[in-house]
């Protein structure tokens, strides 16, 4: 755990085609720009947020979510 | 049960209402299908795997006016124009139906629906259909024209005729479609040009001005977006509402749930949506010779985009044919996906929202009328005799 970074979550801006999933299940990591595309504030999640971050990437039907870590 | 080796009768009622065994035998035996005659001749194409890779590949699969004929004279923007002349109009577009904008309609679709509601709350029944589903997105869509909602019933009646003409023959179709298009383009060019001489607050004003890397709507463009709009924003959330509501009177104990907890709402919607597929499916036609699974498919093939069957399809998730409101990973599609991904998705999404929790706080207990044999339209799945009782 010593060297645990912890989860990260990336966009894919090309995949992502504004569904919304990611942010109306999980707003504290995932928001909405003005097009209402995806776009992530802070890649680096904190760890009491790392299930509702999955849950995001998981619901997205373009799979334009990566998670990286744990 | 019928036998698998029962062939579907296709206007058989109950395959309306239950298309799921049928979209199963699809893809299961037959997931290209071509069919060379019939009504509607083309590929039809079942598997969520091949649904996902057609509709991410508009250079092959082309959404263009070919594909669909809704009484357009020009290509209706975006949805009948491809990657990259699509790109730019979703662009300007997208900003007006971004979350953010939607939210801050949510008080007064939230005021209409109470309206409609409390307007039959206080009886024992009503058709849902012909009394909330109905009028509620043509009066949102209205206020977003900024049009006055005295109209709504001429507007229902436009867009029936082109999703409903009450025609025998193509030919008799393809004529009362055209009619009713001229009508739909005459009302919207008279809104544009009223709004070009002076600006409102609303969604015809906002797409006058939205502009893009210096590139700006015209007013035809904006008259072809309307058109748009008046057809898929209208009819898509009616039947929507239909299906959610028909299944809901059909499940006393799901639909208890959500009353228990309305937080349940927007995943019973979502799950609801995936069950039903409203838009059972979107056309395409096919821009080159080309193949899905080693089947070939010539240019110039209209090809059935089943939603619905990817939605319900068990390679994709499990337990696909049951109905779970807490289904904690559903990657439906029954808003699209690819470039044309429903652009109203928010505004709809909110639009059932609104509705299916107003509604459950004034009438959380209902059945169907005793007696109704729910009818399901093809293709868009609106249920015209939801008669309820409470």
């Amino acid at each position: 755990m010593l060297y645990n970074k912890g989860m990260r979550v990336r966009v894919d801006r090309e995949k992502c085609t504004g569904h919304g999933r990611c942010y109306a299940l999980a707003p504290e990591v995932y928001d909405a720009d003005d097009e209402g595309s995806c776009v992530i504030p802070e890649q680096q999640v904190p760890p009491e947020h790392a299930d509702v971050a999955r849950r995001g990437a998981l619901n997205c039907p373009e799979d334009a979510i990566e998670i990286s870590g744990n | 049960m019928a036998d698998e080796s029962v062939p579907f009768d296709r206007d058989d009622p109950e395959l309306a209402r239950n298309p799921r065994r049928m979209f199963k035998l699809l893809r299961d035996h037959a997931p290209i299908m071509h069919l060379a005659e019939g009504p509607r001749p083309g590929t039809l194409v079942s598997r969520y795997g091949n649904v996902l890779e057609v509709l991410r590949n508009p250079a092959v699969f082309s959404s263009n006016d070919d594909a669909v004929d809704i009484g357009q004279k020009r290509p209706i923007i975006p949805l009948q124009l491809d990657p990259p002349e699509q790109t730019l109009y979703r662009k300007l577009m997208a900003p007006l139906f971004a979350p953010r904008v939607i939210d801050a309609l949510e008080a007064q679709t939230r005021q209409l629906a109470i309206d409609l509601i409390d307007a039959v709350a206080g009886g024992s029944g009503c058709n849902f259909h012909s009394r909330v589903a109905e009028p509620l997105p043509s009066t949102v869509f209205l206020q977003l024209l900024g049009l006055p909602v005295s109209r709504a019933a001429e507007f229902i009646e436009l867009k029936d005729g082109i999703i409903r003409p009450a025609v025998e023959t193509p030919s008799e179709r393809r004529a009362a479609v055209n009619a009713t298009g001229e009508k739909i383009y005459a009302v919207l060019e008279e809104v544009v040009a009223q709004r070009v001489e002076q600006r409102r607050d609303d969604f015809i004003s906002g797409f006058l001005d939205a502009e893009v890397d210096g590139e700006r709507l015209t007013p035809e463009d904006v008259v072809d977006i309307g058109y748009l709009f008046f057809l898929a924003g209208l009819d898509t959330v009616t039947a929507s509402l239909d299906c959610i509501v028909a299944y809901l009177a059909q499940h006393p104990e799901q639909r208890a749930s959500i009353v228990a907890d309305p937080s349940l709402i927007p995943n019973a919607i979502e799950e609801l949506l995936r069950f039903e597929s409203p838009v059972a499916g979107v056309a395409r036609i096919t821009a080159q010779d080309t193949e899905i699974e080693g089947c070939p498919i010539a240019k110039g093939t209209h090809v059935n985009v089943m939603l619905g069957a990817a939605n319900t399809d068990d390679r994709f998730m499990d337990d696909a044919d049951q109905v779970d409101f807490h289904r904690e990973v559903n990657k439906h599609i029954a808003f699209g996906a690819g470039a044309h991904r429903c652009l109203g998705s928010h505004l709809a999404r909110m639009e059932l929202r609104v509705v299916i929790e107003e509604w459950h706080k004034r009438v959380p207990n209902y059945s169907l009328a005793p007696g109704i044999e729910l009818e399901y339209s093809e293709g868009l799945r609106q249920v015209e005799n939801l008669e309820l009782v409470w």
